[in-house]
This record gives structure tokens, C-alpha cells and sequence, in this order.
């Protein structure tokens, strides 16, 4: 077989069945093409949805949160372990807080707060708080004097703004004043419960010294989360916890959701699938004289049922190539439009989300030709199982 | 002629069972030399069918063997009949039986093709075989395009392309007028001269028949009757 295996006898016939019923079989490809195009559009949309909800998840998450060894309550002589963490690889921030609850009322109103003592440098590179300010500045805080940035929903419910002072209260600390010198808002729900502060003014507030309740990190790439988080479990002692761990809840919906998903195109490949059995049953009921001939030639078995199955093949190919420009202009257009979605039903977002992933295209290809092969499978043996006296004499 | 006998059959027997027990072929005994020219005759329903099926390797015999070129086919494996079909029988049908999507240059390669010939040897070859059979200048055209007579030429072309020692004819002038039948007979004739090839004809001709070098009349699956020819033409 010097020429390779286009000059083989069975590729010439399998063409040529192919192009005796071009219309029938163009309707073959197309249902195939349709089908690629259709699973494509919808797992870009999965793979948009998902990214959507991580990033989401991640931007407002730090990667790793670091909380005290069992049995304690606070992390001590967390300087060493900080410079511990920093040193890792794949790790760009650490922010070591002391999170306490406080009650903030501003004349006759009270809103139970989330008070975060941080180091405002390092809780900005780790959450990009900067980014979320509506008003003030986040590093305001290292500034003198007791200051304070509030969650915008907590703020309008205090009905406070830039300049006003809000008294924390909590049992057994001295009531203390703060000036409020930033607002925040991140669309999530922290916005209605959390207030920032200097981490040293929250530890004396509690009447603590340099102690901390956790630490923050974030990772240079989102999925070495859980490693990371094991090794320092590992070799510290602390418990860390990954943001994968955090919402095992929401990824796990989403794969069961995944799941659900890939029988529907198991179901919508099926019905192209049944469109190449077609396609396929009639050139063979139409060849049967034909096939008892190439028997009768010296053709084996084997071969008739090369031919047939390299016909599947061949429109199943054409199916997905043309259903794979098909999908990707449908995903060009889709994403131009930026279609409006209601934001409370899909986790903040307003438009669909769509996202072009060559794995999808790999996948749906994938996919179809196998569905298209095991469609194939039963009209090519029928064939190569014929009789030739009685197929020679069919007609 | 040699004396080699390139088919021999021995006790063959062939039995339908499709509700009731049809013996098509019963214990028949049969040699036939290398170059022979020999007509099957026997009215429908004798079997005549069913042996040529036998001897062609298209079907297998429910007892019995046949020794081709002293082999033994009813022992072989599938794909050893499948070559056995390729190199050493050719084909010739009622019907030409061609595939409609390839010319006639093509159809006479496919034979060729399936042995694993390259395709250019093979069209050098397949060329040779039209020009033997009278078309050379009809190579492109499609069965549509040419005549019974034509597209039978074209088939006989086809089933000596890869120069077998057996060609086997079922009816191959069945489909044709006199005149058609006539010119295809003289083509045969002369190929088998030519080449020295053994030619076996079911026919219902019997003016056709007379012209063949022996006779074998089968009735109800058994030799009725096996003649010689003594002036052949």
C-alpha cells in the first residue's frame, strides 16, 4: 500500500455511495452538524456560567483561609508564619486579620457588624478591596486615630456617610468611636455585614495583644488551592481550608447540574446518530447487487464492512466539521449580542455568559463520532453478512 | 487440451431446508479439465444454478468437496475463499451486474484493486482487457451510458481482468438478443483459446450449448446426461 490508504479500493467506494445520494446524505451531515452545533453553543454556555461563578466566588474569596489549630482560638506568633506562607510557591498575598463581631450605632441606630481588623496594605493585595470602594480610600485606615470602612448596605442601614462617627460596642470592651472614612461594595451579601478596620485598633478594642483569629492568602493560579492548603495543614498544624472546600456546595450542584446536562446530548447526538443509520440503510438496501458483486470478486468481509463503517465515518466528519464553524460563529454572535439575563436568578450576573473552550469543540467532536460510528456499526454488518448468491440476485 | 483436471467434484451434495427438504444438488461426481469449454443445461429448477453457486465459492455444499486446482475450498476459511474468488474465478452475470457509480475503466480495475494491485499497474491492465473485449474508446462511460450488449462486454472484461482459471458464466447471454448473444459467444470462444482458461456456462441457449466442447444436463439435482462435443465450433 505504497499510495497510502486513499488509494484504497474501499475509500473510492465508499465515496462514491456517498455521492450517488447527495441530498440524502447532505440532510445526514447537516442533522450531525446541527447537533455538534447546538451541544457546542451549550457548553460554552456551561463553560461561561461556570467561569462566571468562580470567578465571582474567587474575586470575593480569598483562595485559602488559615484559622486557628483545633482547640484554640487564636493563631500567636503569626509573624513567623506569615513569612512562613509568603515564602511558598504560587503564593502573592497574605493578610492576617482578628475578625470579631461589634454592635455600630450611629444616634438611635444599631446594625450587628462583622468587624474585620486588618492590615490594609496586605488585605488590598489579597482582595483588591481598592476596587470595591464607592467611596473614601481603603488605605485611609492607616491613617491615626480610630477609622473605619463600611459595607454599603450596612452604611445605608445605619443611614451614615464619609465623615460621620459610628460607636462600637461589644461585652466587656469600652465602647469605642470610629470614623468612618470609606465605603465599600462588592455586590455580595459581606456588604450588608462587614466593617474594616486596623487590625491593631481591633485587637485593642478587644482588649487583645498582636494576636490573630486567621489569615488569608491568595494563589497566583485558583486550582493549587487544595494542595496548598494541604501542605500547610500538614506542616503546621493550622487548619486551612481551601476555597474549593468553602463551596463544595455550589461546585458540587454545578456537576450534578454537568451531569444532567450530558444526557441531553447524549439524547440530541442519538437522534443524529439515527439520521446516519438511515442515510447508511438505504445506500446498503440500494447496494445489496452491488455488494454481493464485490463479494463475489474476492472482496472479504472485512472489507464490506470497512466500506460502510468509512462511510459513517466520512459524513459523521463532514457533520462535525461544518457543526464546529457552525458553533463557532453561533458563539461569536451570541457573544456580540451579550443577551440579558435577570441578575437575582443567576448569581449577580447580567448577561449570559459564554465562554469559547477548545476542549468543547474536542469533546462535542468526539462525542458525535463515536455516537455516528456505533450508528453505523449495525447497517455496515448487515452488509458484510450478506449472502452474495442472494444479493447478486435481489435484483 | 491437457488432461490436468483443475475441478474435481466428489459426492457433492447440496440441501435446502426451508420447511420441507429440497436436495438441489444430490451426490454428484464431476471432473473438468484445465481449458475445458463446457455448458451446464437442465430445465429450471434442476440445480444448474446451484452447483455453478458451489463451484464459484458463492455458497457451500451441505456435503461433499471440491478440489480446486487440487485444493480442497470446502476446508478453507473465508478469506482464503475470498482470494481463491479473486485470483483464480471471474464472473459473469445475467445481469452485468456493474457498479453504476464508476466508468467502465474503472469497474474492470476493481478486481485488480481488491487484489492490492497499484492503481496505475492496474488501469495499464484493466485498459488491455477493454481492448480485448472491443471498448477501448468507451473506458469513461458509465453503465447508463452504453448498451446491454456493451455493458456485458464490459463485465466480461471484468471478470478476466486478473487472468482467472475458472470463468464462470451464469446465463451471461440471458439478457440479450440473438444477434448480441451471438458476438458475446465468439468473444468467449476466443478468450478461452486465447488463454487457455476453463469456462463453465449455465445456460437455457441450447443452440449456444451445441457450440460448447462438452455437455452436462443436470435433472432434479443429478448428471442426466454428460456428452462431448465432437465438432465444436
Amino acid at each position: 500500500m505504497i499510495a497510502g490508504v486513499f488509494a484504497m479500493f474501499e475509500v473510492d467506494i465508499a465515496f462514491r455511495h456517498i455521492r450517488s445520494r447527495r441530498r440524502q446524505t447532505m440532510f445526514s451531515v447537516m442533522a450531525v452538524a446541527l447537533a455538534v452545533a447546538i451541544i457546542i453553543i451549550s457548553m460554552s454556555m456551561m463553560s461561561g456560567f461556570m467561569k462566571t461563578i468562580i470567578d465571582v466566588t474567587v474575586e470575593n474569596q480569598p483562595h485559602i483561609t488559615v484559622s486557628p489549630k483545633e482547640g484554640e482560638d487564636y493563631i500567636y506568633l503569626y509573624h513567623g508564619f506569615e513569612d512562613y506562607v509568603l515564602g511558598q510557591e504560587g503564593v502573592v498575598a497574605v493578610s492576617s486579620y482578628y475578625e470579631g463581631e461589634a454592635a455600630l450605632q450611629y444616634r438611635h441606630n444599631v446594625e450587628g457588624a462583622m468587624l474585620l481588623g486588618v492590615n490594609p496594605e496586605d488585605e488590598d493585595r489579597l482582595m483588591n478591596v481598592t476596587g470595591d470602594m464607592v467611596a473614601g480610600d481603603f488605605n485611609s485606615l492607616t491613617g491615626s486615630g480610630s477609622r473605619i470602612i463600611l459595607g454599603s448596605k450596612l452604611a445605608r442601614n445605619l443611614d451614615v456617610d464619609i465623615g460621620d462617627t459610628v460607636t462600637a460596642k461589644f461585652p466587656g470592651s469600652d465602647p469605642t468611636d470610629f470614623k468612618i472614612t470609606g465605603i465599600f461594595q462588592t455586590g455580595t451579601p459581606v456588604d450588608e455585614t462587614l466593617a474594616y478596620a486596623n487590625l491593631r485598633r481591633v485587637q485593642d478594642f478587644y482588649g487583645q495583644s498582636d494576636i490573630i483569629t486567621g489569615m488569608d492568602i491568595r494563589l497566583s493560579d485558583i486550582y493549587e488551592a487544595e494542595n496548598h492548603a494541604e501542605v500547610i495543614d500538614r506542616e503546621t498544624g493550622y487548619d486551612a481550608t481551601s476555597w474549593m472546600e468553602l463551596n463544595s456546595e455550589i461546585l458540587n450542584l454545578i456537576a450534578t447540574q454537568e451531569q444532567f446536562v450530558y444526557i441531553f446530548y447524549v439524547m440530541i447526538f442519538a437522534i443524529s446518530g439515527f439520521g446516519i443509520a438511515n442515510t447508511l440503510i438505504m445506500i446498503v438496501m440500494e447496494k445489496v447487487a452491488e455488494i454481493g458483486i464485490l463479494l463475489a470478486m474476492g472482496t472479504s468481509r472485512r472489507s464490506i464492512l470497512f466500506i460502510f463503517l468509512l462511510e459513517a465515518g466520512i459524513l459523521g466528519l463532514a457533520g462535525v466539521i461544518i457543526g464546529s464553524v457552525l458553533g463557532y460563529i453561533s458563539d461569536i454572535v451570541l457573544l456580540s449580542y451579550s443577551i440579558p439575563v435577570p441578575p437575582d436568578i443567576y448569581f449577580g450576573m447580567d448577561h449570559l455568559p459564554l465562554l469559547i473552550v477548545p476542549k468543547n469543540f474536542i469533546i462535542a467532536g468526539l462525542f458525535a463520532m463515536a455516537i455516528n460510528m456505533i450508528a453505523g456499526l449495525f447497517p455496515a454488518r448487515r452488509a458484510s453478512k450478506m449472502d452474495p448468491v442472494e444479493a447478486i440476485h435481489s435484483v | 487440451m491437457s488432461d490436468e483436471k483443475i475441478i474435481q467434484i466428489r459426492n457433492l451434495t447440496k440441501i435446502y431446508e426451508n420447511g420441507v427438504e429440497i436436495r438441489a444438488i444430490d451426490n454428484v461426481d464431476m471432473d473438468i479439465e484445465t481449458g475445458e469449454f463446457l455448458a451446464i443445461v437442465g430445465p429450471s429448477g434442476s440445480g444448474k444454478s446451484t452447483l455453478l453457486h458451489q463451484i464459484a465459492l458463492l455458497d457451500t455444499p451441505t456435503s461433499g468437496t471440491i478440489l480446486l486446482k487440487g485444493e480442497d475450498t470446502t476446508k478453507m476459511s473465508d478469506k482464503q475463499r475470498s482470494r481463491m474468488r479473486n485470483e483464480e474465478l471471474g464472473f459473469i452475470f445475467q445481469y452485468h451486474h456493474l457498479l453504476p457509480d464508476f466508468n467502465a475503466l474503472e469497474n474492470v480495475m476493481i478486481p485488480l484493486l481488491i487484489k492490492g494491485i497499484r492503481r496505475s499497474e492496474a488501469k495499464k491492465v484493466a485498459l488491455q482487457l477493454l481492448e480485448e473485449v472491443g471498448l477501448i474508446d468507451r473506458a469513461d462511460h458509465r453503465t447508463n451510458q452504453l448498451s446491454g450488449g456493451q455493458n456485458q462486454r464490459v463485465a466480461i472484461a471484468r471478470a478476466l481482468v486478473n487472468r482467472p482459471s475458472i470463468v464462470i458464466g451464469d446465463e451471461p447471454t440471458g439478457n440479450l438478443d440473438t444477434k448480441n448473444s451471438d458476438s458475446i459467444y465468439e468473444l468467449l470462444r476466443h478468450l478461452n483459446r486465447e488463454h487457455k482458461q476453463t469456462f463453465i456456462l449455465v445456460t437455457h441457449d441450447l443452440s449456444m450449448a451445441a457450440k460448447t466442447d462438452r455437455i452436462i444436463t443436470l435433472v432434479d439435482g443429478k448428471i442426466a446426461e454428460d456428452s462431448r462435443n465432437v465438432s465444436p465450433t
